[in-house]
């Protein structure tokens, strides 16, 4: 039950199929990475499991602690307890960081629960201090005007605020310098523990010095071709892609 | 001269001689007697002449659109405009009337001897008979109709009947109504289905007494699938007695189908060039109003384009130069009716000395329709401090899902740049060209290569006068 | 021209020819007889234009796109005073900013309440009283500002109908040098059915002074007719630094006509917000005249458009003199059937180079009946300038939309503070926190009360 389950999914986007029949299953308490060329199909993925529009299920199931997520709208999965760092957040003027986060606490309370605003400012600011954000970031415009390393911490302050069940962090590690990588990594560390299942997706072994996975996969042309332990991620390091890549032949998809 | 050397285009096979050698005056100011002495030369069907003498009832009804435009339009004088000029009237003129300015322009443009003399006036016809046949052959053999508006009513009224006056409607405006009243010369032309005309069609081609004449018309059907590429004008100065020109233009792109109409207006600065052109893009056409203005002293063109069919596409790219003197206003009109259509308008003027420019467009989508896009981008430049520009667009959209956009701009010639360019060693003139022609140039690439080069040195020619 | 007091058969004239017109039966002689005999004459002589005055037809290019048909006021009348249980119930609910230098409300033209200005701003010399009273003790400053700008904009009919029947409003002097830190806030009611107001608001800031007012538009009832014609006139003198705020929040079946200038002096500065909310139609005229060099006008406004209401916005950003900028901004959000026009012209006058003039209107169209209107214009006499405008339409983007979707927000909520920010982002141009939130408090309200 306390899983994420991906079974033989294919998923495609303006009529193209990108992920082709990929199966994986995340428990929570584990933190999976999936590692993969450009172009693999991996930010595909966590586009599918956010519900993205643009994206079509052509079949499969992603079952997240038994329930089918698919029929789910994108709302609805993020209340049940998915969340997605995305890899470029996106900027929404005129709207506070505060006001916002507010509001997404607030859509997870039940009818006519109202949320404890002094509460909320306290776990705020808690969660804040984790991620070295300056306070000043509650009155800015969500994400806008924010550096690459500002959008991506404050990614991880929003999941530390939702406590999603699984995270599907999107290349969360890119446009970041070695001092924000640490800090984001820290972060996300701290929110590691055993009602959480991570799934990282990331093109460079780099981040996993940081955020330890228990599995490594290596995506390729739509599909899991290799799982192994973080060990893997250290020989795709010092080898590259190709290997496996020469070793799955492209009709192998089909 | 080396400048002339390089530009190397041969008009010398660019014209031939039409067979029409009337010998006609309608005499001065328009009654239904002018319109009808307009059609008994013309031999019109009675069809025509009745389309004739309603636009005359139409154009005497409407008034001066001077609550927005400008009231410069109240200087025209229609009682004392000839409506109808016969070839032989044309030509008298001499080349010693034709003012200096205008000659050294020739020169400097590189136009040839013969040629000079056709576009000041003073000769009515240009003898190129060779060329413009072999055109016709060539083109004739594809299917193609290339003839004159006259003839086209004439001989083709199966094909052109159909679309005549459809596009742009007789009360469309003043002189849309005026056009269809008097109209004399310009093209026919239709392109059967599936046939990719190779060669841009020249009105230049075609040059005769009417053809470069007051009243203009043409129509343009591209059948399912067929492009097209028309040009008409020149950058020449055309040295013209006459003070009113007002042409109509319809262009009809079947769907499939692609027509770029390309024009270069360089009319003198006593001319009023007061001109509708419009288009109709059935499904998945594309029409594309390339449009150039250098002269005359009031112009106002709004090339349209109306988006019938889905995925239809229109697209005006327009450059105006208003030297000391006159007033370009210029603009685009861009109709979407029907999904998923696009339209794009780039507009860039300059204006010199006392010149203005003004940018007119309209937009329309109206609602219930999906993915319609429109961009529209107005730059202007200012040469002098007693230039001027205006912007005056107009935007409706109603509905979700479509995308609208348009950005304008005023900016002028960056005295750090000319000081820049001056320092090694340009002359103050040779700056400002420069920075004018890279103001232009993205729109001028995408101009018939024989026009961007006359283009670029008219630009040099007006910057010489610009400064000091 | 004439030179006096009409007569009083005149007046009698004029009161039958137009009996039909409740709002229209020409001034009153017992009523106005408090004011200045020259005071008399102007709204005489405002009658008389504004019925000489043709009424606007669409194929004036100045309400071009306008539904003119909308301009009925034959049957509104006359502002009467409010009986007192009313009163005490609209100055209960004048509610606005908690910490204010000033406080005025009017109900149907007639001052309910002023609380006067700390005795510090008074004996610093800020004036702050309602017109009747101004034009009798301040008669020279007030008559050297009252009305004196030319209306350009289309509504010439109308401000002289202002003219002619305006008898109170907010008269602001704010003298050199004098910085007044709290907003000063003013109320205007509009009480009964078919009741017609005319609000007037008349500021002059003084050299180097500084100061912020809200004028608030509100109907004591949510569903009464009524017909408002306002003017407000902002003069800044040398480096006077203004802002004004006017919140249009209407009924929904307001006709509302507005007509503003503000004449922005030597290095001063100048923002208005006009904030539409309420209202069945209402227009806006306003013009910035930059009369002094190194002078300054931001321009924002924020428009909440949605049923059938119809949001008519003209205006103009005149730079007469060198070293000028002005800066607008208006975004509408458009709902239902609700119809937006934006026409505004940055006019750059010959000589006035080294002009800074930006204008952008950004439509969000959040139903398929909507429709927004832009006609953005530059008229460019000078040069070395730098002036560009812009204008959008489009809808809710579908990226920001999915982004709010993926925390879990419902899109209800999501679109909502899509919008919000979207309009929000203007009101935080306005640089003063306590009237930013309450504006959008008020916001927030209509949309709450449109779900």
């Amino acid at each position: 039950m306390n899983s994420l389950i991906i079974k033989d999914l294919h998923a495609s986007v303006a009529g193209q199929e990108i992920v082709r029949g990929l199966s994986l299953e995340v428990e929570r308490g584990t933190v999976h990475a999936i590692m993969g060329p450009n172009g693999s199909g991996k930010s595909t993925l966590a586009k599918v499991l956010g519900g993205h529009p643009d994206y079509t299920v052509e079949s499969g199931e992603v079952l997240m602690d038994g329930v089918n997520i698919l029929e789910m709208e994108p709302d609805q999965r993020a209340r049940a307890g998915m969340f997605m760092a995305f890899q470029y957040p996106m900027e929404i003027p005129g709207v506070s960081n505060a006001n916002f986060l507010r509001a997404a606490v607030q859509a997870r309370l039940g009818e006519g629960e109202e949320l404890d605003a002094t509460e909320y400012y306290a776990r705020l600011y808690q969660k804040m201090e984790l991620l070295e954000m300056d306070r000043k970031f509650t009155a800015r415009s969500v994400n806008e005007g924010f550096s690459g390393g500002e959008k991506k911490r404050n990614e991880i302050l929003q999941m530390a605020m939702l406590e999603p069940s699984y995270a599907v962090l999107d290349e969360t590690d890119s446009g970041l310098d070695i001092d924000a990588l640490k800090i984001v990594a820290n972060g996300v560390n701290t929110l590691r523990g055993p009602k959480l299942g991570v799934l990282l997706i990331t093109h460079y072994q780099r981040l996993l010095n940081y955020i330890v996975p228990d599995f490594v996969h290596v995506m390729i042309r739509g599909r899991i071709e290799r799982s192994g332990g973080k060990e893997l991620a250290f020989q795709l390091e010092e080898q590259g892609y190709d290997w496996i890549k020469d070793e799955v032949p492209e009709t192998a998809t089909a | 001269m080396s400048e002339t050397a390089t530009l190397n285009i041969d008009r010398s096979v660019g014209d031939f001689s039409y067979p029409e050698q009337h010998k006609f005056d309608a005499g001065t100011g328009l009654t239904r007697d002018t319109v009808n002495y307009i059609s008994d030369v013309k031999s019109d069907p009675d069809w025509v002449r009745d389309f004739r003498l309603k636009a005359l009832d139409v154009f005497e009804s409407k008034p001066l659109p001077t609550h927005w435009a400008s009231r410069d339009l109240e200087a025209i004088h229609f009682d004392k405009i000839r409506y109808y000029l016969s070839s032989g009237q044309r030509s008298s003129t001499s080349w010693d009337d034709v003012p200096d300015d205008v000659k050294r322009t020739f020169e400097r443009l590189g136009i040839p001897e013969q040629e000079r003399r056709f576009l000041a006036g003073v000769e009515a016809q240009f003898d190129s008979e060779a060329v413009y046949s072999n055109i016709k052959k060539a083109v004739g053999e594809q299917g193609v109709i290339f003839v004159g508006s006259t003839e086209g009513l004439k001989e083709h009224p199966e094909i052109f009947r159909k679309w005549f006056g459809k596009v742009i409607p007789t009360g469309d405006n003043k002189f849309s109504a005026l056009n269809s009243a008097v109209f004399s010369g310009g093209s026919f032309i239709y392109v059967p289905p599936g046939v990719k005309v190779k060669h841009p069609l020249q009105a230049y081609f075609r040059i005769n007494a009417e053809n470069f004449g007051q009243f203009e018309r043409t129509l343009i059907i591209a059948d399912e699938g067929s492009e097209l590429m028309y040009m008409e004008g020149c950058t020449a100065p055309k040295f013209n007695t006459a003070t009113l020109h007002s042409a109509v233009v319809e262009l009809v792109a079947m769907p499939g189908a692609k027509i770029q109409y390309v024009t270069v207006q360089n009319w003198s600065s006593n001319v009023f060039n007061l001109v509708t052109k419009r288009g109709l893009a059935h499904e998945e056409a594309e029409i594309k109003w390339i449009d150039c203005n250098i002269g005359s002293r009031l112009t106002m063109k709004y090339p349209g384009v109306v988006m019938k069919g889905r995925k239809a596409r229109g697209e005006v790219l327009s450059i105006a130069l208003a030297g000391d003197g006159q007033h370009q206003d210029t603009g685009a009109k861009m109709i979407h009716a029907a999904d998923e259509t696009t339209s794009n308008i780039i507009s860039k003027s300059i204006s010199v000395g006392k010149g203005r420019a003004t940018y007119r467009g309209l937009v329309h989508v109206p609602k219930h329709l999906k993915n319609c896009k429109n961009n529209t981008e107005c730059d202007a430049l200012l040469i002098n401090s007693s230039s001027r520009t205006d912007t005056y667009p107009a935007i409706t959209v109603r509905g979700t899902g479509n995308a609208v956009q348009h950005e304008a701009s005023v900016s002028q010639v960056s005295a750090e740049q000319i000081f820049y360019m001056m320092q090694r060693g340009l002359t103050e003139g040779q700056a400002m060209s420069l920075s004018v022609n890279g103001f232009v140039n993205d729109l001028v690439r995408q101009f018939p290569m024989e026009y961007s080069v006359e283009l670029k040195r008219l630009i040099d020619l007006e910057m010489e006068g610009s400064v000091g | 021209m004439s030179t006096g007091i009409v007569s009083m058969e005149e007046r009698n004239r004029l009161n039958n020819d137009e009996a039909a017109l409740i709002v229209m039966s020409g001034p009153d002689a017992l009523e106005n007889h408090a004011f200045a005999d020259w005071f008399r004459q102007l709204q005489f002589d405002g009658w008389e234009s504004f019925r000489d005055l043709p009424m606007p037809a669409r194929t004036d290019e100045a309400w071009r796109f306008a539904s003119v048909k909308a301009l009925d006021i034959s049957g509104y009348t006359h502002p009467q005073s409010v009986p007192e249980a009313a009163a005490d119930e609209l100055r209960a609910r004048s509610v606005g900013i908690a910490e204010v230098s000033g406080r005025m409300i009017f109900a149907n033209d007639h001052l309910l309440q002023r609380e006067v200005l700390s005795d510090d701003l008074r004996q610093a010399g800020v004036i702050f009283e309602p017109i009747e009273k101004a034009i009798t003790e301040h008669a020279e400053i007030f008559r050297e500002h009252f009305m004196t700008q030319d209306v350009v904009l289309g509504s010439q009919k109308f401000a002289a109908l202002h003219k002619a029947w305006v008898k109170s409003g907010t008269f602001l002097y704010i003298p050199r040098n004098l910085e007044v830190r709290l907003p000063i806030e003013v109320f205007h009611w509009l009480h009964g059915s078919g009741t017609s107001t005319f609000p007037h608001t008349l500021i002059i800031a003084g050299e180097n002074s500084k100061v912020t007012l809200i004028d608030h538009f509100e109907s004591a009832d949510p569903g009464a007719p009524g017909f408002s014609c306002g003017v407000n006139d902002l003069f800044l003198e040398q480096g006077a630094q203004l802002t004004y705020v006017n919140v249009q929040n209407w009924s929904r079946e307001v006709l509302a006509l507005q007509i503003n200038s503000t004449v922005v002096g030597r290095d001063a500065s100048a923002i208005s917000m006009n904030l539409n909310l309420g209202a069945s139609y209402a227009r806006t005229e306003s013009v910035s005249r930059l009369v002094g060099e190194g002078g300054r006008s931001d321009m924002l406004a924020v428009s909440v458009a949605e049923r059938d209401q119809e949001f008519d916005q003209r205006t103009l950003q005149d730079h007469q003199r060198p070293n000028t900028a002005s800066d607008l901004l208006y975004k509408n959000s458009l709902d239902d059937k609700a119809r937006t026009i934006f026409a505004g012209l940055i006019r750059v006058e010959p000589n006035a180079h080294k002009t800074d003039a930006y204008q952008k209107v950004r439509n969000l169209l959040l139903s398929d009946e909507a429709e927004a209107n832009s006609m953005p214009g530059l008229e460019i006499l000078a040069d070395e300038v730098r002036c560009t405008h812009g204008a959008t339409s489009g809808q809710i983007d579908e990226e920001e939309l999915f982004y709010m979707l993926s925390r879990g927000l419902t899109k209800q909520v999501a679109q909502k503070l899509i919008v919000f920010g979207f309009l929000n982002e203007v009101i935080g141009r306005i640089g003063n926190a306590a009237v930013e939130e309450r504006l959008a408090t008020l916001l927030r309200a209509k949309f709450s009360a449109s779900v």
